[in-house]
């Protein structure tokens, strides 16, 4: 009884100031919609950006000719080149495993290489000490006996990878600025909501409710409206994640773009606990030194 | 039940409202303090109500002192406690009965307690008919009366009453006092911030006199002003 009495005062707060309670949930779904569509956009371009990570830029792939010590010695050698930053070898398994990884959902092309694994070589993955290296480095590459194949990051990839990085700081300023204004619209409805029951509340202290008793609903109110506003954010996003992962992606295969459901769900419950999480901010924000005895 | 012990209230560092207060109520007391406006009976009802804490001294209430309880404790603290303003002080969109029974809920007293002390507690102070009516269906002295009944439907040790009779013409006066008085016969200690002189010459009760935030008179049986030799019975 005493959870329906709380849980209904927080409903009748909520329609008491319906105006600036729209606004505080439209202030979390923009900003929601704006972070979980960054981390889609951002999830669709790692999937170019794949094995690049790490600032690793050159790749050389080794014949299969080649023993344990040649790769050895080779690696020795190139470490000691002066464009190179670090170098890790890259066994056959290992690339499997990748391989399976960026695959996953082409199931027909898996199918392929785990039937005759040695399609794909060993490697030496190569780090330059400064990214415009990797031509300089390439150029020493490819004349090497034993070594079967160059491939380096070349410019598009650079451009992505700055891209994922602007991305990240994009989403990081949105959660500042949007989430501060989420916050403080939150507040101000928590706030109303105060003035409107005062006479309520002096009442309820002087008759010696509990303090939590007084608080809880209001924290109700603050942490629906922001899983309200979490929710529509993330049904918007995920209705339209498949365009907003061919937005940036240099893939022909559209199949290759259908950004996996457990990706979606796993972030989406983030995104949820963040605009429930924005929501108690906003209601102890509203609270702060007020409904003190 | 309530004992100050050298209690001075100081607002901004300048009004003093209360200063060097003594004072004993026990058990089962019903207590008149008197004095013009701005002599300090309100703060003194405030302190020991706990809403404000003393510049100096310490206060003792139904066996706590006040003045060292932690605030998550209060709430406890006022559930011992019923209080009466002039001003009533009921939600003008809940009915008789949900005035009173609200006092309960928030304290989160079962529905069977409820269902059963509220009407009992309104019949004690005479609107068993009314339960149903909103606070602006009634007189003035039946809004008080509903106050009444959710200050003691707890049954409080204590009722502490600030001016209740304050916007009531004499004759409904005469009622609240009664119920009042009736109240404090089932053993309620009672404190009554008051300036009406009939009620007080009337009652023939303890009076404490204050004056600039001072007890100037502390008198059992006692009347409004000491020069007064007309003293009524209710």
């Amino acid at each position: 009884m005493r959870f329906q009495y709380l849980l209904g005062q927080a409903f009748a707060n909520l329609k008491r100031n319906l105006l600036i309670v729209f606004a505080a949930v439209v202030a979390v779904l923009v900003m929601l919609t704006l972070v979980f569509g960054t981390i889609v956009l951002r999830w669709s371009i790692d999937q170019d950006i794949g094995r690049w990570d790490d600032n690793v830029r050159v790749i050389a792939f080794l014949s299969d000719d080649l023993a344990l010590e040649e790769i050895d010695a080779l690696q020795q050698d190139i470490q000691g080149w002066e464009q190179v930053d670090g170098i890790e070898y890259f066994s056959k398994a290992e690339a499997l495993d990748e391989f399976r990884e960026l695959f996953a959902d082409q199931q027909s092309l898996v199918d392929v290489v785990e039937e005759d694994p040695s399609i794909l070589p060993a490697s030496l993955r190569i780090r330059p000490g400064a990214a415009a290296d990797y031509s300089a480095i390439t150029d020493r590459l490819v004349v090497i006996p034993g070594i079967r194949e160059v491939s380096a990051a070349d410019e598009a990839i650079d451009a992505l990878v700055a891209r994922s990085e602007r991305l990240r700081t994009f989403a990081f300023w949105i959660v500042v600025v949007l989430g501060g204004a989420a916050v403080v619209l939150i507040a101000n409805t928590i706030r109303i909501a105060i003035f409107a029951r005062r006479d309520e509340i002096g009442i309820m202290k002087l008759v010696g409710a509990g303090n939590w008793f007084v608080r809880i609903p209001f924290f109700l109110e603050g942490i629906m409206e922001g899983f309200v506003g979490a929710v529509l954010a993330v049904a918007l996003v995920w209705g339209v994640s498949g365009s907003i992962a061919e937005l940036f992606s240099t893939s022909t295969d559209p199949g290759a773009l259908t950004v996996p459901v457990d990706f979606l769900i796993r972030n989406g419950l983030l995104i949820l606990g963040f605009g429930a999480g924005t929501g108690l901010l906003g209601s102890a924000f509203g609270m702060w030194g007020f409904l003190r005895d | 039940m309530i004992r100050l012990q050298e209690v001075s209230k100081v607002y901004d560092g300048a009004t003093v409202a209360v200063s060097d207060v003594s004072l004993d109520i026990p058990k089962g007391e019903f207590v008149f303090l008197v004095g013009p406006s701005g002599s300090g009976k309100s703060t003194l009802i405030r302190l020991m109500l706990r809403q404000e804490l003393p510049s100096e001294g310490a206060i003792w209430v139904a066996g706590k002192q006040t003045t060292k309880l932690p605030s998550w404790k209060v709430p406890l603290l006022r559930r011992s406690l019923g209080t009466v303003f002039q001003d009533f002080k009921l939600l003008p969109n809940k009915t008789v009965y949900e005035n009173v029974s609200f006092a309960l809920e928030v304290i989160g007293r079962p529905k069977h307690v409820i269902r059963n002390q509220v009407p009992q507690v309104l019949k004690l102070v005479g609107l068993a008919t009314k339960a149903d009516r909103l606070p602006t269906q009634l007189s003035g002295g039946e809004q008080q009366r509903v106050s009444i009944a959710r200050a003691f439907v707890n049954r409080p040790l204590i009722i502490l009453a600030d001016e209740p009779t304050g916007n009531l013409d004499p004759a409904t006066s005469v009622g609240i006092m009664r119920l009042l008085d009736r109240i404090n016969r089932t053993g309620t200690t009672v404190v009554m911030a008051t300036h009406d002189h009939a009620i007080v010459d009337a009652m023939r009760r303890r009076v404490i006199a204050l004056e600039r935030g001072k007890v100037v008179r502390d008198q059992t049986r006692g009347a409004y002003e000491t020069a007064d030799e007309a003293p009524g019975e209710i």
